[in-house]
């Protein structure tokens, strides 16, 4: 496939279907390459994988989320291949596998919403950050199980993601607050816990995700407040990063962004550390920030 | 299911309601000995069958006892080796657990079939539940024979009310070596009261301080060593009520704070989901007795038996493994208990 058939693929996928995630779309990308790929050799097709996941990246969409999905297929692709004779055999047994692999990753949400839920108990205040559809489901979810909570969600500059948070909640008749980025501090009181969502989750056990979250979970910490975050599995990736200057420009900064002077524009993400984190939600379980690095280290070793 | 088929699980819940079975230790070799007897006396055919069995006994007890969860936790632990030995007894190659590697690498649906008959499953199982009770049995031992590594000469050891396993531990140390014991007396129930008689016996030197002087003591403290209730799934702790206080003043001085645990004492559980069923309330009368006359009418008086204690206070676990920290109880966890039978 060609580079832009690529990116339009990836794009048409993130438009119209409304509820699948960045990495999702990413690894449903990568399904087609694999479905269009007519050469007859495995290492032609690691390649070719690697070039649509850097066409991915060139798009406005999560670069981390992009990559920690592709390098998840990827690695289904290395554990994969196995002893068949021809490589159509092998890309058959691929493809199916693969189907498989994305209806096990699409159930994940479903997964981390049942867990997540179970924390929202009666009465409780939620701080959130930007907009997450994982996090917005398990609100539903609490909701649905006739819950009565507060949530309080941040304007989320800047692309403002967290007005339609807050519409989005609205709408299912939980009660929310906008408030300023800037008033993190002065909410964090009366909340009870902080939930956010991730774009990756890096093998420290820390993740990456809108500009903000760090900010937050240093005012959480400060404040006593538990810090959960709620991430598929599919999100875990293989970056440690140790500082914020540490992270890729490609999390930080969109591909327009990084034709400029990157000093003078304003980063997108952050990483916030393990050390901040209470618990992560995943479709693997409630999992401990340490339990992260030994997920990926079973994977990857 | 019907009353009359629970019958010995109600038995168990009514015997530790009394008190007949008070410590955690008692009810774990009880529990053991219930399943026992189910799987070798009980009407079941297949594995299927007998996960069905105990879990409605896992419920009956979580209804009815919500705090308690000895006797779930090591029925949940049975409910392993029943999977583990089906999934041998058949070949299968064990789904172990849930992990990133397991849902990238495995061919099929998991799908879920306990069904199949296995003949040798009823005696393989009993030769298994007789090494986990020899290993029930043994575990306070196996802690106590680590003490020597964690208490030196001439230190000052605290402790809060009264637990076997505390007590065993540093009466093993007392054979080789001389130390300090101070025992926090753990109003209303005095308990510690107790365990100073029992260590004085093996020629401790030992000092008994009301819970009050918990904070003024720290600072001659070299370390905390005490008991529990239950290990939260997170690493915090369900103990005896005081003890946060206590820990909270360990962490001021940067004093270790060491829980023997034995693995029973796991529960997968977070703190979330019984938040009113974490703690219990026991009988105001220690705190203010009936004879105190007309006050009695006009006070409200609370007597809560537990204290959460979270997981960043904890120094160390000990168990009959060796030691653990806090943020490790999870890989425990996941060796003790299947993650499908982590909600029943």
């Amino acid at each position: 496939m060609q580079t832009s058939e690529v990116k339009s693929k990836f794009e048409s996928i993130l438009n119209e279907q409304e509820d699948v995630s960045t990495g999702i779309a990413a690894i449903m990308t990568l399904m087609e390459v694999l479905k269009h790929y007519n050469s007859i050799t495995i290492q032609g097709l690691i390649e070719e994988l690697k070039v649509a996941m850097e066409a991915m990246k060139d798009t406005n969409y999560s670069a981390a989320a992009i990559t920690s999905g592709c390098e998840l297929f990827r690695r289904f692709i290395t554990l994969g291949t196995m002893d068949y004779h021809t490589f159509d055999e092998c890309k058959e047994i691929m493809l199916k596998r693969g189907n498989l692999f994305l209806k096990k990753l699409k159930e994940a949400k479903g997964k981390v919403m049942k867990l997540g839920s179970q924390f929202i108990i009666d009465g409780s205040k939620i701080l959130t950050h930007s907009r997450s559809r994982v996090v917005l489901h398990t609100l539903r979810e609490a909701a649905k199980q006739n819950r009565y909570f507060e949530v309080f969600v941040t304007k989320s500059q800047p692309d403002d993601s967290g007005i339609r948070m807050c519409k989005d909640l609205t709408e299912l008749n939980i009660p929310c607050t906008l408030i300023l980025d800037s008033a993190i501090g002065y909410v964090m009181e009366e909340v009870d816990f902080v939930m956010v969502g991730a774009e990756a989750v890096v093998e420290s056990g820390g993740i990456v995700n809108k500009i903000g979250s760090y900010t937050m979970a240093v005012c959480a910490k400060a404040m006593n407040k538990p810090f959960y975050v709620l991430a598929e599995s599919f999100k875990f990736s293989r970056v440690f990063p140790l500082n914020q200057s540490d992270l890729p420009d490609e999390y930080k900064y969109s591909p327009e962004m990084r034709k400029r002077d990157l000093s003078k524009e304003h980063p997108l993400v952050d990483y916030t550390p393990p050390a901040l984190i209470t618990l992560l939600f995943t479709d693997l379980g409630i999992l401990t920030p340490s339990a992260v690095s030994d997920e990926l280290i079973k994977l990857y070793l | 299911m019907l009353e009359t088929e629970l019958v010995d699980v109600i038995n168990l819940i009514s015997d530790i309601r009394h008190g007949k079975v008070y410590t955690s230790y008692d009810v774990a070799i009880h529990t053991e000995q219930l399943i026992e007897k189910l799987i070798s006396e009980g009407q079941w055919n297949t594995a299927e069958d007998l996960m069905v069995l105990i879990k409605a006994r896992i419920n009956r007890i979580m209804s009815a006892l919500p705090q308690e969860s000895t006797p779930v936790n090591i029925m949940r632990h049975i409910l392993k080796i029943i999977r583990e030995l089906y999934d041998t007894g058949f070949k299968y190659k064990s789904e172990g657990q849930q992990s990133l590697h397991h849902l990238i690498t495995s061919n099929v649906d998991n799908a879920e079939d306990y069904s199949k008959p296995l003949p040798s499953l009823r005696s393989s199982l009993l030769d298994h539940l007789a090494e986990y009770k020899t290993g029930l049995e043994l575990s306070t031992d196996n802690i106590a024979t680590q003490a020597l590594e964690h208490i030196h000469a001439d230190e000052i050891i605290l402790t809060v009310g009264k637990s076997n396993t505390v007590e065993k531990f540093l009466k093993h140390a007392a054979e080789k070596r001389k130390f300090q014991v101070i025992v926090v007396e753990a109003a209303p129930l005095y308990h510690g009261h107790e365990m100073a008689i029992n260590l004085t016996k093996s020629n401790i030197q030992t000092t008994v301080i009301p819970d009050s002087a918990v904070f003024a003591m720290m600072s001659r403290v070299n370390k905390v060593i005490i008991g529990t209730h239950t290990v939260m799934a997170n690493g915090g702790l369900r103990a005896a009520c005081g003890v946060h206080m206590v820990a909270l003043a360990a962490k001021r001085y940067s004093v270790p704070i060491m829980v023997l645990a034995h693995m029973y004492k796991l529960s997968p559980l977070h703190l979330c989901y019984e938040q009113d069923a974490f703690n219990i309330c026991a009988s105001p009368a220690d705190v203010l007795p009936y004879s105190s006359g007309p006050i009695i009418n006009k006070v409200h008086v609370y007597n809560p038996v537990f204290d959460y204690v979270p997981p960043d206070l904890v120094t160390l676990f000990i168990s009959h493994q060796g030691g653990n920290a806090p943020s490790y109880v999870y890989r425990l966890l996941s060796e003790l208990y299947d993650p499908n039978d982590n909600e029943i």
